[in-house]
């Protein structure tokens, strides 16, 4: 009896440590084994979901010593299954995500500093300011490239052929957009008959409203002495108050889209019930698959304040720092993020390259779909203020969204909005520079 | 002796009260989800913390209006299932069985289901009443709507336990109660509800820790919004380990609930016992 019991412990034990030391990917290869690369992919789009594993594909078929396995993520939880993985050492090799979480990641030690071992040509091929999206603290005073940016998405104004050439107003182009001045003489003078000059939805506001913000040179966040603060002063109430007025002033907003998240207004868009959908380029792929036959829409490119700049994130690829292959992983992608492959992720998800070589590419400068206007929209991104906020994403969803919501549906007025932004605010930001 | 219990012990060891242990030390400590972090022991600083944040308190009293209500009215609804299933009904069986059906759903797949019910274009719910409110969406609604599905999703553990403990009421009473002239209502009030009092007691008290410790079924309906209207105690918790990454902080925040949740139940059982005791 005693022995059987110390053999039961025995084999608890041995599971244990069975569970413990299952880890990340497939550890050491035999010498003449392939490496083996686990890539977290969170491609969802249907032509970009193809885009991605035809490219993975055509890796393992030209590259038999390093095979690459796609793993499908979400961008519901892909944060929280990070932490999870991370944290019990079984995390992907490669990582595809935003250049917001990647701050939290970096300076928390999980993710490579890729500075020293970016290939050349790719370094030269994405410019500058796409760098600056991923370039963060590590956490012990330093800084480093915590991944490579591809895709970047800029906000610009989906419209109603028709109904816009009915209102006679004036066609903004790239080299000479609309102001918001404009923006909101034309919603007026298109809301007639029960049809709306314009549709915010506002379900999930706070990236959209800072990212338009840099219009007017509003940043909401300030750094001074070490300590990062958050601002909410004339430049930062411009968009705030614009976008207020146009749904409780001049009523040219329609009130039903106020609520709903940034693909829902479509099915009344389509119907023609609003005239203008401001969104992020990658709306278009929808409106160009689901809308009726005959329904004429335009691109129109993005507002100017005292400037056109946005605020930019970007979607990136990582390498954890406990990967065992970080050379080969590199090497995957730099192949994954050349010119004319990331021409094709562009494609497949509607979004900008940061490539130079694929911004020129024929595909994404074509007249068709308003490629043109949404390419050329890339020359106003700059790094958005927020990236490198340290408890931005606890600033996000326990102040600025709730806050944002109430102000957009009138429950509060702006200076009260701008009282909580700062004071709530700054609470929350406190805990993360002790 | 022990050698015989030890292959019951171990995995209970090892599986429940090690991690129990293990959750409690960090509460103590500022762990957080860091690869670089050294932990160190922190005494009561968590604590400190955890009552002078607002967004704990206002999470608490969300979590104790669920817990509250949600209890309440699952068990209002269940009794008066239960009294009606009790009855010499046609069908009878198929009615008791039909009851229980929301109980083999899993919690999941009940939110998803009440997510397409709420849904803003497509619902049953707007369909049905002609509306076009977003239910789970709105401010002040969105709170009442998950209750209606906390109460929905109980309602069958607590009607069966109840049917069971109506099924063991001696049926003399009954015919006492008859011969001496008492009324409907009065054999309810004074023989069926003092019979039922333990199971009433232990099903509520059960049901009440159930509740507060709710997650799966509000995460897939609500994530805790609109603006936090809806994020119970083990939704922020969550909130505050897997996505601010502060283990350490959420386990005191998971203690501290334990502790509530605990003298709450202590409290009924404790009079229950003095009540049995006399």
């Amino acid at each position: 009896m005693r022995m059987k019991s110390a053999l039961a412990a025995a084999a608890v034990i041995a599971l244990a440590a069975g569970c413990g030391s299952g880890g990340s990917g497939g550890g050491q290869a035999e010498p003449g084994e392939p490496v083996k690369l686990t890539f977290l992919s969170l491609a969802w789009q249907k032509e970009s979901l193809a885009a991605n594993k035809q490219l993975v594909e055509e890796w393992n078929k030209a590259n038999a010593g390093i095979q690459v396995t796609y793993v499908q993520g979400s961008w519901d939880n892909v944060n929280d299954q990070l932490v999870t993985q991370f944290a019990g050492g079984t995390a992907p090799d490669v990582i595809h995500n935003d250049s917001p979480a990647l701050s939290g990641f970096a300076a928390d030690g999980y993710l490579l500093d890729l500075s020293g071992r970016l290939p050349a040509d790719l370094k030269a091929d994405i410019p500058r300011p796409a760098w600056d999206t991923v370039t963060f603290g590590d956490g012990k005073g330093g800084q480093g490239v915590y991944g490579v940016p591809f895709l970047q998405e800029s906000q610009v104004v989906i419209a109603n052929r028709k109904l816009l050439d009915a209102s006679g107003v004036r066609l903004p182009t790239p080299d000479n957009p609309w102001t918001w001045d404009e923006f909101a003489e034309a919603a007026r003078k298109m809301t007639k008959d029960g049809v709306f000059g314009v549709a915010w939805p506002m379900k999930s506001p706070v990236n959209k409203t800072l990212n338009l913000a840099l219009n007017f040179g509003g940043t909401f966040f300030r750094t001074a002495g070490g300590r990062t603060t958050v601002k909410v002063g004339p430049e930062e109430k411009q968009v705030l108050q614009r976008i207020h007025d146009q749904l409780y002033k001049d009523r040219s907003a329609d009130p039903a889209a106020l609520g709903q998240g940034t693909a829902d207004p479509l099915p009344a868009f389509y119907k023609g019930e609003f005239a203008m959908l401001p969104a992020g380029v990658y709306l278009r792929q929808q409106v160009a698959e689901q809308a009726p036959d005959g329904f004429e829409w335009v691109t129109l490119p993005p507002l100017k304040g005292t400037t056109t700049q946005q605020g930019a994130v970007s979607q990136t690829l990582s390498i954890a720092r406990d990967s065992k292959h970080p050379d080969e992983a590199m090497k995957f992608i730099a192949f994954f993020l050349n010119g004319p492959n990331q021409a094709r992720l562009a494609k497949g998800d509607w979004l900008l390259p940061t490539s130079v070589k694929a911004a020129s590419d024929p595909a994404i400068t074509t007249k068709e779909n308003g490629w043109d206007v949404a390419t050329a929209s890339a020359k106003d991104l700059v790094v958005a203020p927020f990236l490198r906020v340290n408890g931005f994403d606890e600033w996000k969803s326990k102040v600025a969204t709730p806050v944002l919501q109430e102000f957009y549906s009138n429950k509060i007025s702006i200076d009260e909005a701008a009282r909580r932004l700062v004071a709530d605010g700054d609470k929350v930001l406190e805990r993360y520079q002790r | 002796m022990w050698v015989l219990m030890l292959p019951a012990l171990v995995p209970v060891a090892l599986f429940s009260v090690g991690p129990l242990l293990y959750g409690i030390g960090l509460a103590f400590t500022d762990a957080r989800n860091a690869r670089d972090h050294e932990t160190s022991f922190v005494g009561l600083e968590n604590l400190v913390q955890l009552l002078a944040d607002d967004d704990f308190w206002s999470s608490f009293r969300i979590g104790m209006i669920w817990g509250v209500s949600v209890t309440v009215l699952q068990f209002l609804a269940a009794l008066g299932l239960a009294l009606l299933l009790n009855q010499d009904l046609r069908l009878r069986n198929v009615a008791r069985v039909l009851a229980v059906v929301p109980w083999a759903m899993p919690p999941v797949v009940i939110g998803l289901m009440w997510k397409l019910v709420y849904h803003p274009d497509a619902g049953i719910l707007n369909g049905l009443l002609g509306t076009d409110v977003n239910w789970l969406a709105d401010f002040s609604l969105a709170l009442p709507a998950i209750i209606v599905v906390g109460v929905w999703t109980g309602m069958p553990q607590t009607t069966v336990v109840l049917l069971a403990g109506l099924q063991g009421i001696p049926r003399e009473l009954y015919e006492a109660g008859e011969v001496d002239g008492a009324c409907r209502w009065r054999r309810f009030w004074s023989i069926t509800l003092p019979q039922l009092r333990p199971v009433i007691v232990a099903i509520t008290s059960l049901d009440f820790v159930w509740n507060v410790n709710q997650f799966g079924l509000v995460y897939v309906l609500t994530q805790g919004g609109p603006g936090g209207r809806t994020r119970l105690p083990m939704l922020f918790a969550y909130e505050e380990a897997f996505r601010y990454r502060y283990a350490g902080y959420a386990s005191m925040l998971g203690l501290a609930m334990a502790v509530v949740v605990l003298a709450v139940l202590g409290l009924c059982l404790w009079r229950q016992m003095r009540e049995t005791a006399r």
